[in-house]
Formats: C-alpha cells, structure tokens, sequence
C-alpha cells in the first residue's frame, strides 16, 4: 500500500520544493565560506590574539606569556610613545601628500593623453618597483651618503656646504617613503580618472565649459574616491612603515613601526608591542570608516 | 636535509617545519582536527604556551647521552659575520676541518644581534624541535646567552670530547664567571668595545671616551643600538665602572647619552653596519669593536681607521659557541668546537680575525706553521698583505696580563627586573622622535 508521503518530506513535491529553497538560500553562504575562512583564520584569529597578548604578562627570557587581564599597557605605552606616533602621521601625511602632487598629473596625462599606448607607460610607472623594496631603500641610502655621489659632487663644488646631510634627516625619511609608495596612488587615481566617460567631458565643453571649469567641476569629483582609495592606499602603510626610518632616517625621527619592532625584537615586550599594535590597526580602521562614511562603502569595493 | 632547506628565504620557520608541512603525516582529517587543537591553544595560551624547561629530557647532555649520540657527516653553524678567515669566498679552516673529518659544515652568518637571534630560535626551542644550528654563537655581554642556560635549552657539552681546549684554552676564558667550568659553552672569540675613529679627520683624538661626545664631530658620532653596549659607554663617560654600577648610576648614564643625542653629536645609532659608514665617511668616530677595526686597517683604502682603548676601560666580552637544545649533529658540533680549540686552526682563523684569541698557543704557531696551517696561511698571505708575526705580536690579538686586567667588565644581571630597568632607561634613547 502506498501511503502518501506527508507534505514536508524531501520526497515530496512540496518537500523537494522547500529542499531546493533552502539551497538556494545556502548558496551565497557556501560561496563565501573560503572568503570567510580566510577572514576568519587570518584576521579575525590573529587579531583577538593580539588583543590577548595586550592583557597579558610576558617572560622576557622563555616567551611565555600569562593571562594577567592587565590593562595597563594601554595607557603605558601611549604615554610613552605618543610622540612617535605624532612623527608617523606628520611623516606618512607628508609623504601621502607629496605622492597626491607627483602622481595625479601623471595618471591624468596616460588616462587623457595615453592613447594606444596607456599600458606601456603604465608599466613604465611601474617597472622601478618590481626590484625589492629594501634594496630600492638601500640604494637611496647610498645615493644619498655623506661621501656618495651625489654629495660629494655637490661638496667637491661648494654647492652646498660640507657639513651638510641628507641621511638620518626627517626629510630623507619623507622622502624614502614618497618613492616607495607612489603607485599605490598613481594607480587608484589612474583607475578614476580612466573609467571617466569621455562623454561626460564633452557635454561639459558643449555647455560652453572652459577646460578649468571641465577640469574643477567635472573630472575632479569623479576622481575623488579614487583620489580618497590613493590616500589610504598610501598613508596607512606608510604609517606603519620601519624600513625608510630605519634605513634613512637619524635619532630623532623614529616612526612608530620602528618602536613596534624594537619593542618585540630587542625589549620582548610582547604585550607593549601588541597594544601599539592594536592603536596602529585603530588610526587606520578609523581612517577606512571615515572614507565609507564621507563616500559609501561601494566605492571602496571597485579601488581597494 | 639539503642545505637549500636553510636558504628558504623564510625566516622564522624552521627546516624542521617544512618537513613538517611536506611530508604526508598526516590524513587530511587528522590535520584540520590538529588545526583546531592547535588554534584553541594557541588562544589559550598565547604564542608561547606554557614550557617546562627540564622536561622529559633530563638526560640530554649526561655522558650516556652523548654516547648514544651518532656522527651525522652534517654541521650546521650560525655565527655573525666577518667573523671567520675567508679566501675566495671560502673558509679554509672549515675546508680542512670537513677534509679530516669528513662533516660537511653550512656556515650561516646570520647573527647580527643577540636579541633578535634569540627570538629566532626561541620559537623551536619552546616547540621542542631543531633550530636548524648545531652551533650558536652568544655574546656573554647580553642577556640572551644567560636566558638560554637558565631555560635549560643549551646541551650540556661532552667533557671527555675536547682535548685541545683542555690542553689550549687561555686563561682568559676558561672557566669563565658566564658558565662555571665550560659547562655549556667555548669561546669563540673576545674583543674590546671601544672608539674607532678616523685618523685623518680626527689628528688629536685623545686618550679619553670623551672622543664619543666632542661637539666638535656633532653629527658624524656613531653609538651602537646594542643597549647594553650602549649603557656601559655611557657608565664610562659618567666615570662608573658598569659592573658595580647601580640603577641610579644607569639614569645618570641614561641623562648622558639623551643629552649626547639631544645635543646633535649622534648621526645614528647603529647595529654591525657602523663599520661600514665609519668607513664610507658617514661618520668619523664610533663606538666598535676592536677587530672589525683591524680587520678593516688591513685592507689599504681604510688604513686612516683607527682603535682607541680609552684611559676609562674598555669593554671586554666574549663570544660563546655553544650547542642549542634538540640539535640533530650535537657530535659533529662537539668535535668542531674543539677543532678550533687546535692552535693551528685558530692561527689560521686568527691571522684573517685579529679579535681576542682564546688560544695563547696559536701565536707560536703564527710564527712557527708547522702542519697544514703553513700552506693555509701562505694562500691567505697576498690577501692580507701582512706578515703573520704582525698578528703574533699584537698586543690585541694576544694581550698581555696588564691589557686584560684594564679592560672593564659588563654589569651582571642578578635578576630580571634589573634588566627591565636598564632597558627601560636605554631603549627610549635609541628610538626617540
């Protein structure tokens, strides 16, 4: 005798049904699970392991470290090295800015005035940047020693006077950061400037817009998420840069990269390093929601 | 293991955890289950779980140990570089040490400060597994050498397997106040830290360590980011003497040194690099080490360096070789420490290092070759450009009891919190904003 099978059943009609929704309701999930995975095993996990490594108490001789739930670190290591955070941003700001200035003409001119020819100069940008970035640091510290080519030149020449330097100053620091960054904002700005419709511009001049005004109130706007990605891009791994300062920079400019890792190399002071840490990820997050918030996270999506 | 398992450019992960992660161990579920154990500890625990230094291994280093300990033909040696006699790009002591032995020696030179090496192999020593050296060198001056005696991660060495270092050891570092009855460790080397500066910019440099805070050379003075290096330098310049110093003496130190900086005197502060930019011009005068000096006076286009052992001391320290715990060639390592302990070997290493030599005997042999050094030291002769009784009758490479006894010792910690409280009042000089 066939009893009918009851409605909810997977064998049923209605089951089968219900079965295919629930699928089709798994399915982005399914889908998102390897993004996930790796947002959850690789920043989500170690993050909260930073953030208990800020409460705890390390043994500076095994590593070993105990859960003591003690706040302090915060405000310790804030206190004492406020100023070297201070350093970072004027730095990392600088160099951002500097990197903003050289590369917008730049990406302007091979977006407009590229041609056929916008992959090449594009790769042209790039090419100094395949060769590491250490040793790209390192040569400038040799191309700018006190005895090296350039300086001695300018010496040789009375040029400039003899005691003068350019290692171990703020601005050779800035400046190391500048070059080492720079595509990270000439391409974001590319990016804006290229997916501009070439229509847009024309309508403007057809309203009779002078270049200025079709340059001020027509491709800047576009251009400013881009411009706003290229600013991230560059200011937050710049802020938490050590190299150019190690390798570049004097005594008196230590950025805040360079305690972080003094603190866990040479100090094993775990649990200062990770509160650092953890106040470096803050400013930058900070800086990330200010952008979804001053322009919509969906802009984020098409430049980061 | 192959040697390019060491030159994986991945650093922090040791060869061991490679073979781990390429070799099919585990079945696939095994391995997420054993993720998952590993995560809820590694979040229980933080990134060192907790450790128990003897552990089951009790025996590692007794005497029955290393008799069941096998020669594997494989050394792998961590030291710091410029350290060792190299001719066309090879080590000739080595060559000859892997000639009679047959052991196959990788020579890394990969130390560049004590600290930063010690965190590197911590992490095996804590999970128990090879750091990838048979052979480490540490310095008596920083904590770290101490941390690994304590935690019980260096292998006891084998007292019966070092007849040259019985019958040649000096004085100087035998049975040193580090490692009671060389227990755990053979010198490698010892050396002055004291003032390099360059001859021809500086005429009058003086007897004193004052050279290092003339406002005359604002600018182009260079310290060491070696705290400890650092500190004492400033204990000297304050007239303390850094091994009876006391915690209020270090913050007047610490004054010193801030107001050194803060005055403009100090370029940079440097790790081994300092050599380089005393000898490109960078700076003029430096805190160094007295053989990176001599080494460098060598060579021609670098005769103007020159050393200075101020009137207040200098600092005299010792490198250690010692064996670090789980090592997988401890016999291979054992027989080399004391192969360097022959005086010919270290005649050979010695003409080329020009640091303290922890064998008096080598200086006779420096004169008088009489084995397989003669052809070495001949082969090293046109690269040197000295002759070998130069070496032999240095007063720094074989001091006389008088240079030993001026000479000043670093301050030995009696705990951890005065270590916190030295690095407390030096770190912040070397990283200001």
């Amino acid at each position: 005798m066939d009893q009918p099978l009851p409605p909810d059943h997977p064998g049923s009609v209605k089951g089968q049904r219900r079965f295919a929704a629930f699928r089709q309701g798994l399915a982005p999930y399914l889908l998102s699970l390897p993004a996930g995975l790796w947002l959850l095993l690789l920043f989500i996990v170690p993050l909260l392991i930073m953030l208990s490594i800020t409460l705890k108490t390390c043994n500076p001789a095994s590593g070993a470290c105990v859960m003591t739930w003690s706040w302090g670190e915060f405000p310790r290591v804030v206190s004492l090295y406020h100023a070297q955070f201070v350093t970072s941003l004027i730095f990392a700001g600088a160099a951002t800015v500097i990197d903003l200035v050289i590369s917008f003409p730049i990406a302007y001119w091979i977006a407009f005035y590229g041609g056929r020819k916008k992959n090449f100069f594009l790769i042209m940008l790039l090419v100094p940047f395949f060769v590491s970035f250490i040793i790209r640091t390192l040569v400038w510290e040799f191309i700018l020693s006190d005895n090296g080519i350039v300086l001695h030149f300018l010496k040789h020449n009375h040029l400039v006077p003899a005691g003068f330097h350019v290692l171990g100053t703020g601005f050779a620091v800035i400046a190391g950061l500048a070059y080492n960054y720079l595509p990270f904002t000439a391409l974001p700005i590319y990016v804006a400037l290229e997916r501009i419709d070439r229509q847009v511009v024309n309508a403007a001049y057809d309203l009779y817009a002078n270049r200025r005004v079709t340059f001020m109130r027509v491709i800047m706007p576009l251009a400013v998420p881009g411009i706003f990605a290229a600013f991230l891009l560059t200011f937050i791994p710049a802020f938490g840069d050590y190299v150019n300062q190690e390798i570049l920079g004097g005594t008196s400019n230590t950025m805040i990269g360079t305690v972080i890792q003094n603190l866990f190399l040479i100090d094993s002071d775990y649990a200062g390093g990770a509160s650092l840490s953890v106040v470096l990820l803050a400013i930058s997050l900070l800086g990330i929601w200010l952008y979804a918030r001053l322009l919509g996270s969906r802009t984020i999506e098409e430049y980061l | 293991m192959t040697n390019s398992d060491h030159e994986v450019p991945v650093s922090g992960m040791d060869p061991s955890f490679w073979r781990g992660m390429t070799q099919p161990r585990f079945s696939r579920r095994q391995a997420l289950a054993a993720t998952g154990v590993g995560l809820v500890s590694v979040l229980a625990g933080g990134i060192a779980g907790p450790m128990s230094p003897a552990g089951a291994s009790a025996a590692v280093g007794s005497p029955s140990w290393w008799k069941g300990q096998k020669k594997h033909d494989v050394l792998n040696f961590a030291n710091w570089p410029y350290y060792i006699d190299v001719l066309a790009g090879k080590h000739p002591s080595l060559e000859h040490f892997t000639k009679t032995t047959g052991t196959k020696v990788s020579y890394y030179e990969v130390i560049q400060d004590n600290a930063s090496f010690y965190q590197k192999i911590r992490p095996s020593l804590v999970a128990r597994q090879y750091t990838g050296y048979d052979i480490v060198v540490m310095t008596n001056n920083n904590p770290q050498l101490g941390y690994l005696i304590e935690l019980g991660w260096l292998i006891p060495l084998d007292q019966s397997k070092r007849p040259n270092f019985d019958k040649y050891a000096g004085p100087l570092i035998k049975n040193p106040s580090w490692d009671p009855s060389n227990k755990f460790t053979m010198a490698w080397q010892s050396g002055w830290t004291g003032v390099g500066y360059n001859s021809k910019v500086i005429k009058h440099p003086g007897t004193s360590i004052d050279l290092l805070f003339d406002k005359k050379y604002a600018g182009r003075v260079g310290m060491l980011t070696d705290l400890f290096e650092l500190g004492s330098a400033g204990l000297l310049a304050i007239g303390v003497e850094p091994a009876t110093s006391t915690e209020s003496d270090w913050a007047k130190a610490a004054k010193k040194l801030q107001l050194q900086k803060s005055d403009g005197i100090v370029g940079a502060y440097y790790d081994q690099s300092y050599i380089e930019h005393l000898k490109n011009g960078d700076i003029v005068v430096s805190q160094a080490y007295s053989g990176d000096i001599f080494q460098a006076d060598l060579n021609s286009k670098y005769k103007d360096l020159a050393f200075l052992l101020p009137d207040e001391g200098a600092m005299l320290w010792t490198d250690n070789m010692c064996i670090p715990k789980y090592a997988e060639n401890p016999v291979d390592a054992m027989t080399a420490m004391d192969y360097f302990y022959n005086p010919m070997t270290q005649a050979v290493v010695e003409y080329y290092n020009d640091y303290i030599c922890p064998v008096p005997a080598a200086k006779l042999q420096l004169l008088h070759p009489t084995g397989w050094d003669k052809s070495a030291l001949a082969s090293l002769k046109p690269e040197i450009g000295l002759p070998t009784s130069v070496t032999a009758d240095s007063n720094s490479v074989f001091p006389d009891a008088a240079r030993v006894k001026d000479s000043k010792p670093y301050r030995v910690f009696k705990n951890q919190d005065e270590i916190n409280a030295w690095t407390n009042l030096f770190l912040p000089i070397i990283q200001g904003a």
